[in-house]
């Protein structure tokens, strides 16, 4: 994975924003997670067709880099990637959230497909990708856990529980990405829980990188890379800055597409946006 | 408390619980000066942002951070005030079940926790969003009180009763957009007393919050094939009223509870428990989600995929007798 161009995943990221779409209009009625998803692009492209270690075609592999959505209301960015990557064929797009299907609102576990754990709960799928590290560490192996979770998620007193303990088991192979988007389910972050999260995690132990523009490819796979690197023995937390609804005119930043039904209309704007944006 | 006329019971069954429960705190909140409203990262999923901007003071976001909600609720309690903190069933009671009991119920706390979709309504978002576990965790808890009611009256009159009662309750809240009207008028709701819906004397129906629809449903059914069917509208799970059970006992041959929760620790389990000390009780059978997390679907698919279906309960109700 790590020798793809970045024009290579930039086309990855165009694809899978349409992916994020064509499921999400599927779901009609039921609604879809499309501002965290979309907000959340570049981080999972970077991670699925950079930064990761790891082989679609062997989901089982030991020695494969995992990776935990914490964020599980995301998952549409999560599947994207599995299928443009090749752990989810293009087939089962069309049954996202119907009946008896496994691509349900959140994730469920679900290897074979590369789905690692189950989320949906927020701040859990942190703590368990906190002990994932941590049993790497006593296996003697190598392969890294990375996270994804949200800033509104960072309300959450499981996330500062599981964070002092990352920092005293000193994870240095774990990375967690926060999606700072800035909107959570009721309002703006700042407006619900207004904290410096970088010092906080600094506060908890944590060794901590910030991303300008998050939705920026070059930036995010830039930051991953060097944390991917580090030889920092301690937990890495990259914030990235990022648009929730990015890429999307009347989702950016809005407070309305945080979770909905998409109609007709807003589908045609939706993919008159993505086309004009290639 | 006002009398709800009927195109306001019409419209509420056209939104769903979420909506009448909205309404009634806003309504609520005019009559009790100390009742306030928390929740966490909730308001317009709930149905609060009424309430937010007519009550801006009385009016509290903890963030997504639902153990504190219940803390937080506890030290307002504490000092006189009335909470009613509001979650969805799937996250509370389950994540902050020791706050409950610590701070609510070991406390007999005057403060009241709301949970909207419990059950299964949550279908596509999958088995982190059902509420299946909540009746067998409060329940467990000494002191709470727990209700389910069944209709957009009767979830009104449960927001209103619960202020008038001293000490922490519990109630979920099922029945999405186009729920039935079970109460078109006015009647007599208390707290721990169940209502009769239906007489009848071979089977009995006894069922809890949005079952109430299909159990009556079932009952129609029922009696056309001949078969005498009570329906019970248990809404208060605790404390149980155990004399319409015991009633139910004396004149009914079977039993048949019907909920949108596990089989276990729920009004099923609640009913079999105080049965088991009743000599010559009749048999029971349940109705409810199992005890499994099974594929997702939507609601309508979920309530057959558990055999929660009218068709389904009269069938049940029919073999076993
Ligand atoms: C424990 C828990 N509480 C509440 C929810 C409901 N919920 C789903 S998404 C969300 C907001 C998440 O905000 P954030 O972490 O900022 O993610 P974003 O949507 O902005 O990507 C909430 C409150 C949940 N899924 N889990």
């Amino acid at each position: 994975m790590g020798t793809n161009t970045v024009e290579y995943i930039q086309e990855k990221c165009a694809v899978m924003r349409r992916d994020v779409i064509e499921m999400g209009y599927v779901a009609g009625g039921r609604g879809a997670h499309f501002g965290p998803a979309l907000s959340s692009i570049e981080i999972v492209a970077s991670l699925f067709f950079k930064v990761m270690n790891h082989d679609p075609k062997d989901p089982r592999w030991p020695e494969r880099d995992r990776f935990v959505q914490s964020k599980g209301h995301a998952c549409l960015s999560y599947y994207s990637a599995l299928i443009e990557s090749g752990y989810i064929d293009k087939k089962y797009m069309s049954t996202f959230k119907q009946d008896e299907s496994f691509l349900s609102g959140h994730p469920s576990r679900n290897i074979e497909h590369g789905i690692e754990i189950s989320s949906g709960s927020l701040g859990n799928g942190f703590g368990v990708a906190c002990g994932m590290a941590k049993a790497a560490k006593i296996k003697n192996e190598n392969h890294k856990v990375y996270c994804l979770v949200g800033d509104g998620e960072c309300n959450e007193g499981i996330i500062w529980e599981a964070a002092m303990n990352a920092a005293k088991n000193n994870l240095g192979n774990l990375v967690a990405i926060l999606d700072r988007n800035g909107v959570q389910l009721a309002g703006k972050t700042s407006d619900i829980m207004d904290v410096d999260l970088a010092a906080m995690w600094k506060a908890a132990g944590w060794d901590v990188a910030v991303v300008e523009d998050g939705n920026d490819l070059n930036q995010m796979i830039e930051a991953l890379e060097a944390m991917k690197n580090s030889t920092v023995e301690k937990p890495h937390m990259v914030i990235a800055n990022t648009t929730k609804g990015k890429g999307i005119s009347y989702m950016e930043g809005s407070l309305n597409w945080h979770a909905r039904a998409m109609d007709e209309e807003q589908y045609k704007q939706a993919v008159s946006d993505l086309e004009a944006a290639e | 408390m006002s009398n709800i006329p009927l195109d306001k019971l019409q419209d509420w069954s056209k939104q769903g619980h979420r909506t009448v429960m909205g309404d009634s705190l806003v309504m609520l909140a005019a009559e009790k000066p100390e009742m306030v409203t928390v929740t966490a990262d909730l308001t317009p999923t709930a149905r609060l942002v009424d309430f937010q901007e007519k009550y801006p003071d009385r009016f509290f976001d903890v963030g997504i951070a639902e153990q504190n909600l219940i803390d937080f609720s506890a030290g307002l309690a504490v000092e006189g005030l009335i909470p009613y903190a509001v979650d969805m069933a799937a996250i509370v009671p389950m994540r902050p079940a020791e706050q409950m009991r610590m701070a609510l119920g070991y406390m007999n706390l005057n403060a009241k926790v709301i949970s909207i979709e419990a059950g299964v309504r949550f279908g596509p978002l999958g088995n982190t969003h059902y509420g299946m576990d909540d009746i067998a965790v409060t329940r467990a808890i000494p002191n709470f009180t727990v209700m389910s009611p069944s209709d957009p009256l009767s979830i009104y009159k449960t927001i209103f009763a619960i202020a008038e009662h001293d000490g922490p309750v519990y109630v979920r809240l099922t029945g999405g957009p186009g729920f039935p009207i079970m109460y078109p008028e006015d009647f007599d709701f208390q707290i721990g007393k169940a209502v009769e819906y239906k007489e009848g004397s071979q089977v009995a129906l006894i069922s809890t919050g949005s079952m109430l629809g299909p159990a009556a449903e079932a009952a129609g059914t029922l009696e056309a094939k001949g078969i005498s069917t009570r329906v019970v509208d248990m809404h208060t799970i605790k404390p149980l009223d155990t004399d319409m059970l015991d009633k139910v006992f004396a004149e009914n041959r079977l039993i048949v509870t019907v909920e949108e929760h596990n089989c276990i620790g729920g009004l099923g389990s609640a009913v079999a428990e105080y049965k088991a000390g009743v000599e010559g009780a009749p048999r029971q059978v349940m109705a409810s989600l199992g005890d499994e997390f099974k594929k997702i679907g939507d609601y309508k698919f979920k309530l057959k995929q558990s055999g929660l279906t009218a068709e389904d309960i009269a069938a049940l109700a029919e073999a076993n007798l």
